[in-house]
């Protein structure tokens, strides 16, 4: 059984925002609606890096534990989803979730919330697969037809990774292996360059 | 039998033959004696075998199912444990931007409230709060307190009036004092159990109605609580305003708390309002503002108010709201089934004499002054009543 992760690799975003792109044209977002988005820390300075967050698919997900209505639940493949006939947009998953995955439509009056929209790893959600049904509520269901997310798919400098965490233990592992490696050593660690200063 | 069978040639063996057929005989008479006497017991015993037997597959057999899947579930977390235990590669990146002194706040080309922060460090402690304190402590006040009033009920009961009803009645509450008061008790009413439904109705409701069921619930529970609430500041307002002048602590409340309020026998005295109720007029003043701010910021998310300061401003609603509602099952206590006559102050306006002066004898003793010298006891009232503190109108 596979455990589906992201992962960025802050030495190689580019911060190019092509995920974001890919993303919303795949899923059919509407504006005002972010699944995932870069973030940079030190714009324009020494040491900038870039990181694509979104949903991370959480083990123990705080946004399924503060849930009132329980409208989470996690795949066999380790993917968090949600359930949009459930959830009634109380915004509790956007308050509990580190990285800011929970995103509102705010066309309603006062702009209170309407249903909560997140990543889904491109896997769909609770309707059945590939109807149109839930395409429009959810988006692409690219995992059942043997894709990964397309955001990670496009990634031109092969920061974003998505697919099951051995697979990307293993090319992470080398990715480190090889700047350690590497004899100009141009503080490209993780350790001497980067965000933990 | 066998052994009869069996020849021999020798003396020795035809002796050992015949000691063993006479034996034999011995003990198949034994056996056929024994048979006759134990034909009951044994029966008793095959009966009882079959009981236990029959017991035990009725014990077992139900039980198999939950057996197979406690395998299955074990087998899953085997499963489960081997794939957590496996390290996911964002594991190290993200524990250095967890780092106590790495930067988390950065820029987004996407613009949205909170988009260029890389990790919100509060939310996993208003994760805690809500799980582990809000939610169980919530529950164990309002518990406690329900408790303990239905055991002093039991204890002590009906508190009745130590005189016999005069018939005079004497005017406690006006007309705009008590509109207030059942306005707020409405309003009150409907947003804590709106409310308590949106943090106790996945443990509660789900199991009854189903997630569907309930989601329909909690979407009307949501709608009622965020359009109600906002109100709920205009009626705080309104009691702070009608009540606040008889509010103001004296040396008399520090005695009333001393005696323990009366509680444990003997007389108390009290102005118009006693230390206890004191109490809960400001409890629901500074606790209701408590709520109706942090309600603002967490309805009207238009002001760009992070997370950060919603997951506090949910903190104050939580605390206030059930500090609030377990206070409240005193007050309701108190006001209708724990003392005779209180009730009628709230609904009629008006209270009996023998009331006033068991429960509020200084207030009772201004009344009667004020009715001496015909000044007004409340400006809000109407004319006539106002006139005289102490109204003759007794039942018919």
């Amino acid at each position: 059984m596979a455990r589906m992760k992201f992962y960025c690799d802050a030495e190689r975003c580019i911060e190019c925002n092509a995920c974001i792109t890919a993303c919303k044209n795949e899923n059919d977002i509407p504006w005002g609606i972010n699944r995932r988005r870069v973030v940079t820390i030190r714009d324009g300075e020494p040491g900038e890096r870039s990181l694509s967050v979104a949903c991370m698919h959480c083990s123990d997900a705080p946004c399924a534990a503060v849930c009132p209505v329980d409208c989470f639940y996690t795949t066999d493949d380790g993917v968090v989803l949600h359930d949009k006939d459930i959830c009634i947009g109380c915004g509790y998953c956007f308050y509990a979730c580190p990285f800011g995955a929970p995103q509102f439509p705010s066309s309603a009056a006062f702009s209170s919330r309407g249903k909560m929209d997140k990543c889904t790893f491109c896997a769909g959600g609770p309707e059945e697969t590939g109807s149109g049904e839930e395409y429009t509520k959810y988006g692409s269901n690219r995992l059942a037809e043997g894709k990964l997310p397309l955001c990670a798919e496009m990634c031109s400098t092969k920061a974003l990774l998505a697919g099951d965490a051995n697979v990307l233990s293993d090319i992470y592992r080398k990715r480190v292996v090889n700047r350690g490696a590497s004899v100009l050593n141009w503080g490209v660690q993780y350790k001497k360059a980067g965000i933990d200063s | 039998m066998l052994i009869t069978r069996f020849t021999g040639d020798s003396d020795s063996q035809r002796f050992r033959l015949r000691v063993t057929i006479q034996h034999e005989d011995l003990l198949d008479g034994n056996i056929k004696m024994a048979r006759v006497n134990n034909k009951k017991s044994d029966r008793v015993r095959k009966t009882l075998f079959f009981c236990v037997l029959s017991l035990l597959i009725v014990v077992t057999v139900p039980l198999v199912p939950y057996a197979i899947d406690a395998q299955a579930v074990a087998e899953k977390q085997i499963k489960a444990d081997n794939v957590v235990a496996l390290p996911n590669p964002a594991i190290n990146l993200w524990n250095e931007v967890r780092q106590r002194n790495a930067i988390t706040e950065g820029s987004s080309q996407v613009k949205s409230v909170d988009s260029g922060i890389l990790i919100n460090k509060a939310g996993e402690d208003w994760r805690r709060f809500r799980m582990e304190i809000l939610v169980p402590y919530g529950a164990f006040s309002m518990a406690a307190v329900l408790l303990s009033l239905i055991a002093f009920f039991l204890l002590r009961g009906k508190m009745l009036l130590p005189e016999a009803r005069s018939g005079k009645r004497i005017l406690r509450f006006t007309l705009n004092q008590r509109t207030a008061h059942w306005f707020i008790v409405g309003l009150f009413w409907l947003l804590a159990i709106t409310g308590l439904i949106l943090l106790y109705g996945r443990i509660i409701l789900i199991p009854l109605l189903g997630a569907e069921g309930f989601s329909i619930t909690a979407t009307a529970c949501k709608d009622v609580h965020n359009l109600m609430g906002p109100l709920f500041l205009f009626a705080v307002l309104a009691m702070f305003l009608l009540f606040v002048k008889d509010n103001f602590f004296t040396g008399a409340d520090l005695k009333w708390l001393a005696k323990g309020g009366g509680m444990f026998g003997g007389h108390v005295s009290a102005g118009r309002f006693n230390a206890g109720e004191k109490i809960w007029f400001w409890l629901l003043i500074i606790f209701g503002l408590s709520l109706c701010i942090s309600g603002l910021i967490l309805v009207f998310s238009i002001f760009g108010q992070g997370r950060e300061v919603m997951a506090l401003s949910h903190m104050f609603h939580g605390i206030s709201a059930l500090l609030l509602i377990s206070v409240s099952f005193g007050h309701i206590y108190l006001g209708t089934v724990g003392m005779e006559g209180t009730l009628e102050s709230m609904t009629t306006g008006y209270v009996d004499e023998s009331w006033a002066k068991a429960h509020h004898d200084l207030w009772y003793e201004d009344m009667a002054g004020a009715s001496e010298t015909t000044e007004s006891a409340d400006k809000n009232s109407q004319a006539g009543i106002v006139a005289s503190g102490i109204a003759n109108t007794s039942h018919k």
